[in-house]
């Protein structure tokens, strides 16, 4: 009797001790961040036109999502957005596998090959982003020199102005960026399978690529998945290397998501149509990390058994 | 020359105001010059300059980033003549009454142009005016109607010029002013109080008529719709244009023989009338006005007052050849050997100026209606359909931002 | 070594290799042509070098100062996300109480935030504070994303420590607050340090806050000065591409520096958590 009143006090000091180590942290989070999201849910029930104080901050209930819904620029900036993550995901991660399995084999320069991974994964993205702009200028740019002399194109290619043209240095900027990050995320994850795993299957006879199927796979889908996971999310929220690669253009057939809220906000200072735009854009992201997290668990807890 | 506004401590009782403007060229040269002196002859104001973007809709997009902060500087605002209602409307300007403003000596239309719920929000500095640039070589004066304008050109293409007239037909501001002045010819306007009346006869006619002058007689080329101002400038530089309708600032450089093929041998004239309608000139040009926001307003107005004084605007006339805003100048003689347009011809332009709506919505209005008259000028779409479109568009933009016909806010 | 014939991973390493640097070499190159040059047909060696861009950044365009916004911004935000982060993650790894997991998922949705979805909000709430184009201004919306990232980091390095050593003080009579402090902290220096690294370079990168809530350069942090740079008549990419190295180079060194420490940081919140 004593000694359970003893280790329940402790407990309970325990855990005061814990909510008061906890508590500044999350106060910020609560105040910095989810407070101004319930701000915004509220701001985007209302009309709110900066240019236009005389109208006041009427209640309008769904009109701003009413809108939304009916806007063909919103419709298209969402579209380029799952374009751009589908796309770009889909590379990142074929190639990232690609590169975790070389830098599992590889033995030496380990410092290099990780300096390799690191800079480009650590610099500003509006810095990678007009590396690449630079890089695809139609005058000053070594891309349309390097198609032009191995024969590919005649003349130079304006990437910029071109509808279609302009998502291939957005994609390409984003692969070179993020693939080595997703490399490094595989890589753990290859490194944790068990070497003996691949010495039975080895003695069983299987050959690299049946190895690679039934051992490396299987044993990697926690991995994929977190790196699944993050990347779509970030590339769901893509803004840096949108607006300084393209600005959205030409016109607005790069535009993201994030980019048309913004724009929508600050620019023409239209504070209630802009918030239901980022609720939207919140809504949407919090459904694929929740769909994703589910799959992710239930993936983990199988893995596990 | 980029000056950081914070930071640095005046001289004890200095007021520090701070203007952003263009350092560019001429217009750089001049500005700089007169805030000196201004500086000299008011020791306990310091003038500091901020480098903006030369582009428009750049600038317009920092100043709005800007006010709707509530920064208080810039404490001097230079505005395009579309953006006083905005700015007023939205309470991001001083109203200007208090520092009791000598209205009556400018221009009645450039005052008017800056005035939202009857008070003056900027004093105009500068105007531009879209005027019709004629060849002197091949006819024996200004058409006086538009009918004549017509003739005219089909008479030189038929001589074998390439061009009868050239305008600025890209989708973009410039297609919209360039419209007005057809659609004053026949004596019409796109907004009236909270109504928006653009697709009335005149404007249909006005439309059509833009558009016959393409696709029927012929005398405007089709590249036109591509163009913007210097494609417009070049082509009746080269001689390759009867006509051409544009701003003030090519004319110094056409009159260069140097880099020009027409060097005397062209005049200025507002666009003619048609039927019911008058010589109509867009009006554009700068304004200053006074951020609400500032902390010193009483300081930033005696610079305004300053560059907008008589002495000054002669001085500017003469390194930019802008217009003054001014009456008495024209007058003036020494204005004459200032302005390479001759004197008469700029005043008669400038009294037939008509601004553009003067809305705080215009620049969304402008866009829909930009998008319209290209479409029916590329012929996706016909006249009628086109301008029905665009107004019952504008209106409803009117409607929603409370502006429409009936509102306290559409009594201009 | 032997000479070896060459795998096929050894061809994907040299790939990743060069197509990893060939950028950086060439923005370098490029930093250093004259301008003239720049805009001629471009050659892979380079003929002439000069300093201009470097001279220009600093001389006319006053490049220290957006140096200097984010150094201050980047550095403050980092020193308070760490304590107040590290007590915070101390409790999660190693406390017993209810609402942990709770309290962990929330910590991860918010590092999940779209940063769009708030800046109306807090747009309006600098405003009225007059924080715009301050540095208070761009802390406080730093430590949206910053806190939940130094969190998730410091749980991830706190329960890699053996449990052992803090047992020990424990069983020898310290409390549990004495026994972070003096064992757990001394031992955590590297994932301290590595946590703090990477918060600085979220914070440092960052574009869109800083791009929303200052208005001029003198409180523009780098990426919002070097992707605003405006040119005369032509983009001036030699003062671009200087700029982008002058704020690449520093980041670099403190990623090579810290190279194994971050991987650890980055693999183990993300792997095992």
């Amino acid at each position: 009797m004593h000694s359970t009143d003893l280790r329940r006090g402790l407990e309970r000091r325990e855990a005061r001790l814990a909510w008061w180590l906890v508590t500044p942290a999350v106060g910020t989070i609560l105040l910095v961040a989810l407070f101004p999201l319930a701000w915004t849910l509220w701001e985007s029930v209302h009309l709110h036109d900066l240019r236009m104080p005389w109208l006041g901050r009427p209640f309008v209930g769904a009109g701003n999502y009413a809108e939304a819904l009916g806007d063909p620029r919103f419709w298209s900036a969402l579209g380029h957005t799952g374009f751009f993550t589908g796309i770009s995901v889909t590379i990142e991660l074929g190639l990232g596998l690609v590169l975790a399995l070389a830098m599992n084999r590889a033995t030496r320069g380990r410092t290099l090959i990780r300096a390799a991974v690191l800079v480009p994964w650590a610099i500003p993205t509006v810095v990678s982003a007009l590396l690449w702009r630079f890089m695809f200028d139609d005058q000053a740019g070594i891309v349309n020199v390097v198609l032009g002399t191995i024969g590919l194109t005649h003349e130079a290619i304006v990437w910029f102005i071109r509808p279609d043209l302009a998502w291939v240095p957005v994609i390409v900027s984003d692969v070179w960026k993020t693939t080595p990050f997703v490399a490094l995320l595989l890589l753990a994850g290859l490194q944790n399978i068990d070497a003996g795993l691949y010495e039975a299957a080895r003695i069983d006879g299987a050959s690299t690529w049946q190895q690679f199927r039934h051992v490396t796979l299987p044993l990697l889908k926690p991995a994929l998945l977190v790196a699944l996971v993050f990347r779509t999310l970030d590339s769901f929220r893509v803004f840096d290397l949108i607006y300084v690669l393209t600005g959205g253009g030409p016109g607005t057939s790069t535009e993201p998501i994030a980019l048309y809220t913004f724009n929508s906000l600050l620019q023409n200072l239209r504070f209630g149509y802009g918030s239901a735009l980022s609720v939207i854009t919140f809504g949407v992201s919090f459904v694929l990390a929740a769909t994703y997290l589910r799959l992710l668990g239930r993936d983990l807890t199988e893995a596990k058994s | 020359m980029l000056a950081a506004s914070c930071g640095q401590a005046p001289p004890s009782g200095a007021t520090v105001v701070t203007f952003p403007g263009s350092m560019l060229g001429g217009e750089g040269a001049v500005l700089r010059a007169q805030l000196q002196r201004f500086m000299r002859e008011h020791p306990n104001i310091r003038v500091v300059q901020r480098d903006t973007p030369d582009a428009a809709d750049q600038r317009h997009q920092l100043y709005v980033q800007w006010l709707n902060a509530e920064a208080s500087e810039p404490d001097i605002l230079q505005l395009d003549a579309i953006w006083t209602p905005e700015f007023a409307a939205a309470g991001w300007i001083l109203p200007l009454e208090r520092f009791n403003p000598d209205t009556n000596a400018f221009f009645p239309v450039t005052i008017e142009a800056n005035r939202w719920q009857r008070r003056l929000f900027a004093i105009p500095w500068f105007a531009d005016v879209g005027m019709l640039y004629w060849r002197t070589d091949l006819m024996p004066r200004a058409p006086t109607s538009l009918g004549e304008l017509e003739q005219e050109a089909a008479r030189a293409k038929a001589r074998g010029l390439r061009f009868g007239l050239v305008w600025s037909g890209a989708r973009y501001e410039g297609l919209v002013t360039v419209f007005l002045e057809y659609l004053g010819a026949y004596g019409g306007q796109i907004l009236e109080g909270g109504k928006v009346v653009v697709s009335s006869p005149a404007g249909l006619q006005a439309l059509t008529t833009m558009q016959d002058e393409i696709y029927r007689s012929g005398i405007v080329p089709s590249s036109v719709l591509t163009w913007h101002e210097e494609e417009t400038r070049f082509a009746f530089q080269n001689g390759d244009a009867a006509f051409m309708r544009n701003w003030p600032y090519p004319y110094p450089i056409m009159g260069d023989g140097a880099v020009s093929r027409v060097a005397g041998r062209f005049a200025v004239a507002p666009m003619p009338a048609a039927s019911n309608g008058a010589p109509t000139a867009a009006l554009g040009g700068a304004q200053l006005a006074i951020n609400a926001r500032s902390e010193n307003p009483a300081a930033a107005w005696a610079v305004v007052d300053y560059l907008t004084r008589p002495e000054q605007m002669l001085e500017r006339a003469r390194v930019t050849g802008q217009f003054p805003t001014r009456r008495a100048l024209y007058d003036d003689p020494a204005l004459a050997k200032s302005l390479s347009v001759p004197v008469a011809q700029a005043r008669e332009i400038i009294e037939h100026a008509v601004p553009r709506p003067v809305t705080p919505v215009y620049t969304e209005l402008s866009e829909i209606l930009q998008v319209q008259l290209h479409r029916v000028l590329t012929r996706q779409i016909d006249p009628a359909r086109g301008l029905a479109r665009a107004a019952a568009e504008m209106q409803a933009l009117l409607n929603r931002a409370g502006l429409g016909p009936g509102t306290p806010l559409a009594q201009h | 070594m032997r000479g070896r014939k060459w795998t096929g991973a050894d061809v994907v390493i040299a790939v990743l290799l060069l197509g990893s640097a060939f950028p950086f070499y060439w923005a370098i190159v490029s930093s250093l042509t004259p301008e003239a040059r720049l805009f001629q047909k471009p050659s892979l060696l380079p003929t002439s070098l000069v300093l201009d861009h470097y001279r220009t950044l600093f001389a006319e365009r006053g490049f220290w100062v957006p140096i200097r916004n984010s150094l201050i911004v980047a550095g403050t935000t980092t020193v308070f996300c760490v304590v107040v982060g590290a007590f915070c993650a101390y409790a999660l790894a190693r406390l017993r109480f209810r609402g942990k997991a709770p309290l962990l998922a929330l910590i991860l949705t918010v590092s999940m935030f779209p940063q769009i979805a708030i800046i109306s909000p807090l747009y309006l709430v600098l405003r009225s504070l007059r924080l715009i184009n301050t540095y208070p201004g761009l802390i406080l919306p730093y430590l949206t994303f910053a806190t939940p990232l130094t969190v998730w980091l410091l749980v991830g390095f706190f329960r890699q420590l053996p449990v052992e050593l803090e047992e020990a003080a424990m069983v020898d009579g310290a409390g549990r607050l004495r026994t972070f402090w003096e064992i757990v902290i001394p031992v955590a220096l590297p994932g301290l340090a590595a946590t703090a690294i990477l918060t600085f370079l979220y914070c440092w990168n960052e574009f869109l806050f800083a791009l929303s809530f200052t208005l001029g350069p003198e409180r523009q942090t780098v990426p919002v000065a070097i992707a605003l740079f405006r040119g005369r008549y032509q983009v001036p990419w030699g003062q671009i591409l200087a700029a982008a190295i002058v704020a690449t180079a520093p980041v670099a060194a403190l990623v090579l520096l810290f190279q194994r420490r971050i991987v650890q940081g980055l693999t183990a919140g993300a792997v095992k958590g």
